[in-house]
């Protein structure tokens, strides 16, 4: 089983990155093929909207639970207002009774259950509020190619830094973790008990990988080489 | 890359939650600061009262109830039809043609080639790459031109800039195929597949 993780979800916290083909000095040096200084979307005519699209959040999941929530709620009170519309008894409530128990609300109600309540209304609406108003990052990077644009998740590469890692620390699998955030790449090794282990050629080795790999935007490379090692690895 | 619509989607989240906000902390004041009950049953029962007069005067002739009662349920079928018209907005935008084109040649006539094309030739190409635990191909429409979205799963630790320069080097070749360079996104996304798979450990 892999460690390597990828953080850095929908914006908790302040990045500024513009919009796909900001072509920010990412150096391109030594990319696989002769990508150049491509643009990114390769220069295709509407790419950058969809890389702009590609790298944040839709909202699709909190406008779909906002369209349910909504219908739900219309449904039922029709059925109250048509039941009443022709006359009948109401099903659960009378629409009209609803309403002057609403009037007279701090009584009637223990207010440990309608302060809960409130709470519980006002962080559903908190939710949606923030999901419609932060930027909505998405864990990705742009790569530069010569013909198609290039999505990467983090976590993908997280799992390239931490093999080009496990191989130049000569370590295992699980004494190599790797958190790709926004902004910056975290390498944490924890060495071998009794075996050597040069934190600057590990860093050298995985801010090669990602100089080839070269994603925009690039982040920074630190290394956390554990003081304790692993025993019989 | 589908046709969600993103500026629709975060004005009416956005309205939605700035209701449900202001409701929740209108009930936790009620529940919590006595002023604002006594303010609360002044101003709510005079708009009831209002509107309760307005049932009463828009009674059906001859009968009890209002007519307001069955504008209410039109409404509620309008607001409800509305939500369903936006639920479905949600991850459009597939397409079924890769192209079509009027043909130059002497023969009168369109050419039209499906998305199944592109499609299963990218799908055949990389099944059987040990590297990759899937990969899934679909055409999308943006903006009334076709585009080919290619979504591959590497395998933990494969680096996806040298993953990424072998599908452009595939998308080459079926543009050769095709005779019309699509506009291609390749998406290298990590799942469960990947995630849990075994690594890769030669290449």
């Amino acid at each position: 089983m892999s460690h390597d993780t990828a953080s850095g979800h929908a914006g908790h916290d302040s990045r500024s990155y513009g919009a796909g083909a900001a072509g920010s000095g990412a150096s391109a040096a030594g990319t696989a093929e002769a990508s150049g200084n491509a643009p990114f979307g390769a220069g295709a005519a509407g790419m950058e909207r969809i890389l702009h699209r590609e790298t944040h959040s839709s909202r699709a999941v909190a406008s779909a639970i906002a369209a349910v929530l909504v219908i739900v709620l219309c449904v039922f009170a029709l059925l109250e207002t048509a039941v009443r519309a022709i006359g009948q008894p109401p099903w659960l409530v009378d629409p009209e009774l609803a309403a002057e128990n609403i009037v007279a609300l701090p009584d009637g109600v223990p207010p440990l259950l309608l302060g809960v309540l409130g709470a519980v209304v006002a962080m559903a609406g908190l939710f949606f509020l923030l999901s419609a108003v932060l930027p909505g990052h998405r864990a990705r990077r742009l790569l530069r190619d010569r013909r198609a644009a290039v999505v990467v998740d983090d976590e993908v590469i997280a799992a390239a830094l931490a093999r080009r890692a496990r191989l130049a620390a000569n370590v295992t699998q699980q004494q190599v973790m790797v958190t790709v955030s926004r902004r910056e790449v975290l390498v944490n090794v924890r060495p071998t008990s009794g075996v050597p282990l040069s934190a600057d050629a590990v860093l050298a080795a995985v801010r090669e990988e990602l100089d080839a790999m070269a994603p925009s935007p690039m982040p920074e490379v630190r290394i956390n080489v554990a003081s304790a090692g692993v025993i019989g690895a | 890359m589908n046709s969600t619509p993103r500026i629709l989607n975060r004005i009416l989240t956005g309205l939605l939650g700035i209701l449900l906000l202001a409701l929740g902390v209108l009930l936790v004041l009620l529940a919590g600061v006595p002023a604002a009950g006594v303010w609360w049953q002044d101003w709510a029962g005079g708009v009831w009262s209002r509107w309760s007069g307005l049932l009463d005067r828009t009674r059906f002739p001859g009968r009890q109830e209002s007519w307001l009662w069955l504008a209410a349920a039109v409404l509620l079928l309008v607001v409800i039809g509305a939500m369903v018209a936006w639920l479905a907005q949600q991850g459009k935008g597939r397409a079924g043609l890769l192209v079509a084109e009027e043909d130059p040649g002497e023969v009168p006539g369109s050419v039209r080639i499906g998305g199944g094309v592109a499609e299963q030739a990218l799908r055949a190409a990389l099944a059987g790459r040990p590297d990759l635990a899937g990969a899934t191909v679909a055409t999308y429409e943006i903006r009334g031109e076709p585009a080919l979205k290619v979504r591959v799963q590497p395998r933990s630790g494969v680096a996806s800039h040298l993953l990424a320069a072998e599908v452009s080097a595939l998308v080459e070749a079926l543009d050769a195929v095709v005779g019309k360079r699509t506009p291609v996104l390749i998406h290298i996304s990590s799942g469960a597949r990947s995630r849990f798979g075994r690594a890769e450990r030669v290449r």
